[in-house]
Parts: C-alpha cells; structure tokens; sequence
C-alpha cells in the first residue's frame, strides 16, 4: 500500500532522514520506533509532503506522491494524526470532525462509528477543542482522521503527553481500528504498547534504519529489548 | 440617542470594511493596505457604468463584480511574491506592496477623475426608529450591511466550505492534513472580501459621498478597528466597528469632526494597552 524507497530528507542544515526503506502492506499495522529526535516525526513529514525529500520515491497504492501538496496527499486516502494534533482549537469536536470528511459532508454512518469509539467525543460534541483534556484532544484528533474513511492512518506518537491509562486506552482503540481493517501505521517511544498492535516494526536511529522485522522477532532482539524495552 | 444611532450606522460599516481586513489578514498573514482603495475603484466603476448610461442597480452589480475582480488580480499578480515569504516577513512585504498599490491607486484617480464622487439618493422622507428621524439611506445602508454580517457569520458556521476557511485561520497544518488548500482559501477570501470592499462603497454613498480620495481614510479605519477588534476575529470587527462608529460619531457632534480620529486613536490605543490581542482576539 505505502512504500518508501530511498528516502532523504531533512532541513536546511543537514538531513534528518538518509536513504530510508520501508513498506506497508493493506491491512498491516506497522510501528516505526525509535528515541527522541532519530527522525521519525521527519520520515512521515515527507511522505505526507510537509517536508520536501531531497532524493527517493513514496508511492502510495502504486501512484508516486514524492512532494506531493500535502492536502493533496490526504484527500487520495491518508489520514495523519501529528504529535502536536494540530486541532481547531477555537471550533467545537463537532466542527473538527466534520472538517475531516472535507471536502464531503460528513458521513453521519462513520460519524456514529467515532463517537462509538471515543464516547467522550459524543458527550463533548459542543465544547471548543482548545477547553479539552490532553486524552480528550488526542481522541479527537484520532477522530477527524478517521472521518475521512482514509485507507492509511498514520499516527505520530499518538501517546504524548498522555498519563499510561490513557495511552493504554489510545492503544486499545487502534486495535480496534486495525480489527476493523484499517492499515496503520505508527511511530512510537511507547515501544511495549506499539510492539503489541504491530505485525512489524523498523527500529531508526540517528535518521537511519538500523533493524527491521516482525514485532516477535524485534521482541526478542538483544538491542532493542535493551534500548526500548528496558529489560537487559 | 439620535449620535448614537448615527454611530451604528457608520459602525456597521466599520465593521464590515474591518471584517474584510482582518479575514485576510488571519487567513493568510497579508496586510492589505489597499483595501479603500479597492472600495473606491469600485465606488468608481459604480459611477463610470451609471454616467454610460446603466440604471443604479445594474451600475451597482457591476461595482461588486468589479471589487471581487479587483480581489482575484490582487492574489494573481503582486501578492505573488509576497505568497513565497512567511511570518514577519509575508506581513511586512504585503504591508509595502499594497501600500505602494494604494499610491499608485489614488494617484491615477485623482489625476484622471479629480471631482468624481459616488452619491447614491433613496428618496423618500425620514425613517423614525426609537423616537429618532433617520436618514432613509442610513437606515437602508444598515439594513444591508446587518444582512451582509448575518450572510456572512452563516456562511462561516454552517457551510462546509466556510469552515473550510476558518479552519486555515485556525491551523493551517491541521487544515492541509484534512485535505483544505490554504491557498484556494486564501483566492476565495480575497474575492469576497473585494466584494465587501465595493459594498462598503456602496452603502457609504447612501450617506455621504464617496470620493476618489477616500480610500487611505478607508483602510486607516478598517485598521483602527482591525486591531481593537483582534487580528483574525470577524465578530470582533463587527463589535469593535459598531463601539468606534459611535464614540466617532459622539465625539465628532459633541467636539469636532477634526478629534474625533484623535479621540478614535486614543480608544484604540487604550484598548490595545488593556487587551494586546483586542477585543475578541485569540492570544498568542
């Protein structure tokens, strides 16, 4: 479904990312993990066209979308959910999420299908954004991704600032989603809560690829039970 | 009361010249400085089609017509440039490129049309609204202009494409993500605030005549209210048009019409040293 090939990007300055590899198959849910600042909030930036590659391809169901105007990018069926969540802070959850079926009306089907899965949202479909909790805020910005019925999720450390219930409970709807069919695909510094919904994972340091395999077999790699599973 | 009915008259209009300002301004971080100019070029384009013979209505349309186009050309030539820059820098080279615009806007039409004013009549004798006689072109300028505000507040609520808009002002990272082109906002706005820019016009001549010189007192007010209103907040321009129009009007009746922008400054000053971010401003 997504496929990287080569990719390098980065700012002016340097490159963040250098020639990365990866893939997503439908159906798949994928964890990209990884310390702070290896480069992960990089790599999905310029595959959603946010940041512009110096050098590779990302091509998306066999169509290249290699620097493609990110609003572009999402309307052909990726829905990316931002650390910062990049919310309408001042409109209500009901108007962030009719934003995310734009250019459509929303679909008052998968509108009941988000509010069945974050019944917070339901309760609090007339308060702004901005007056939300951070658990609440992170729902909903899970909440209007989905509302474009997107073929590809892609979440960038969907658990920030979260208290571990809470990201215990983000985990426990992604899982869903996955049953549902969704392909996922996540990036992670909560290593134990990614590795238990991924089929695989790629581990990135310093901008580079370093390993890569099933969540099984990363499990019970001797480097990254040490470095992100903290069992020595 | 008679002063402060007055006032909300040319407070509405305030608020709807401010309310175009500052959606641009919100939406795409360019300061228009030649927006009364692009009401005058309108109030112009009135006049020229009624002396070539069109009847008030039909000669209005095309004023509108020609605000909106003067919109679109304004996004498709010298906010090019300006388009490639970012914060401070997309303000500030917005801010010179309309401001040389707006010279070169009232130096042409006061050399080609010196005495050329727009003044639309309604007959008919005063209207009475709270026990005070109003001129009947203030009254029907108010009309429009209120149903203008509502058109427009229902247009940014309700409407997929209107959220769409205030979606970018609100995030513009968040408003690409959900598939909305920031820069297709940004032509849309820039038409319909040129069309608000000619009803401004419009409405105005019902009261006064809009000269071919009007257009720096113009844009000076929609900023005075602009910024009491904050930067980005339609509602604010409107409540900050309508609180200015009546303390310019009071001031101007009970003092002078030469203080009352000095009385209308120190009110914007005060409010700004109050409430940085205006009135219904968002906080940075």
């Amino acid at each position: 479904m997504l496929e990287v090939r080569a990719l390098t990007a980065g700012y002016q300055g340097g490159d963040v990312i250098r020639d990365i590899n990866f893939h997503v198959e439908t159906g798949e849910a994928v964890m990209i993990i990884g310390s702070n600042g290896a480069g992960k909030t990089s790599l999905f930036r310029a595959v959603l066209g946010l940041l512009t590659p110096s050098s590779g391809e990302v091509e998306f169901q066999g169509e290249g979308i290699t620097g493609l105007a990110t609003q572009r990018v999402a309307r052909l069926g990726i829905s990316f959910v931002p650390a910062e969540r990049h919310l309408f802070p001042r409109m209500t959850v009901q108007e962030n999420l009719s934003l995310g079926a734009y250019p459509n009306r929303p679909d008052p089907t998968t509108m009941q299908v988000v509010l069945d899965l974050f019944p917070r949202l339901a309760e609090r479909r007339r308060q702004h954004a901005a007056t939300m909790s951070g658990g609440e805020q992170q729902m909903l910005a899970v909440g209007r991704a989905l509302m474009s019925q997107p073929r590809l999720l892609i979440l960038d450390e969907p658990t920030t600032g979260l208290a571990p219930k809470l990201a215990a409970e983000a985990y426990r709807a992604l899982g869903l989603l996955k049953e549902s069919g969704l392909t996922v695909l996540v990036a992670e510094q909560q290593v134990p809560l990614a590795m238990a919904l991924s089929d695989r994972g790629y581990v990135l340091e310093n901008g580079v690829i370093r390993k890569q395999g099933t969540s099984a077999e990363l499990a019970d790699d001797p480097d990254v039970r040490r470095s992100y599973l903290g069992i020595a | 009361m008679a002063s402060i009915l007055d006032g909300i008259v040319l407070g509405l209009q305030f608020g709807l010249l401010a309310a175009g300002l500052t959606l641009v301004y919100g939406l795409g971080g360019v300061l228009n400085l030649a927006y009364g100019q692009m009401a005058v070029l309108s109030a112009m384009a009135v006049v020229l089609s009624m002396e070539a013979g069109l009847a008030p209505i039909p000669a209005v349309a095309v004023g509108l017509a020609a605000g909106g186009l003067l919109g679109l050309l304004l996004d498709l030539t010298i906010l090019r440039p300006v388009y490639r820059l970012h914060g401070e820098a997309r303000v500030l080279l917005s801010l010179l490129l309309t401001l040389g615009m707006a010279f070169v806007v009232d130096g042409f039409l006061t050399w080609r049309y010196p005495t050329k004013a727009l003044t639309l009549r309604i007959g008919g004798g005063p209207v009475e609204i709270l026990g005070v006689r109003m001129v009947r072109g203030g009254v029907v300028a108010s009309a429009i202009t209120i149903v203008v505000l509502a058109g427009l507040i229902v247009f940014f609520r309700k409407t997929t494409l209107g959220r769409a808009v205030r979606s970018v002002i609100e995030d513009e990272e968040g408003a690409r993500l959900v598939g909305v082109d920031p820069q297709r906002m940004l032509r849309l706005i820039l038409v319909i605030t040129g069309v608000l820019a000619a009803l401004v016009a419009v409405t105005r001549s019902l009261v006064t005549p809009v000269s071919v010189t009007a257009g720096f007192e113009l844009t000076v007010s929609a900023l005075i209210v602009t910024v009491v209103g904050g930067l980005g907040s339609v509602g604010g321009a409107i409540l900050a048009g309508v609180i200015l129009g009546i303390v310019s009007t009071i001031a101007a009746s009970s003092i002078g019409t030469v203080l009352s922008l000095i009385i209308l400054l120190v009110a914007a000053a005060v409010t700004i040293l109050i409430r940085p971010s205006g009135l219904l401003g968002v906080k940075e």
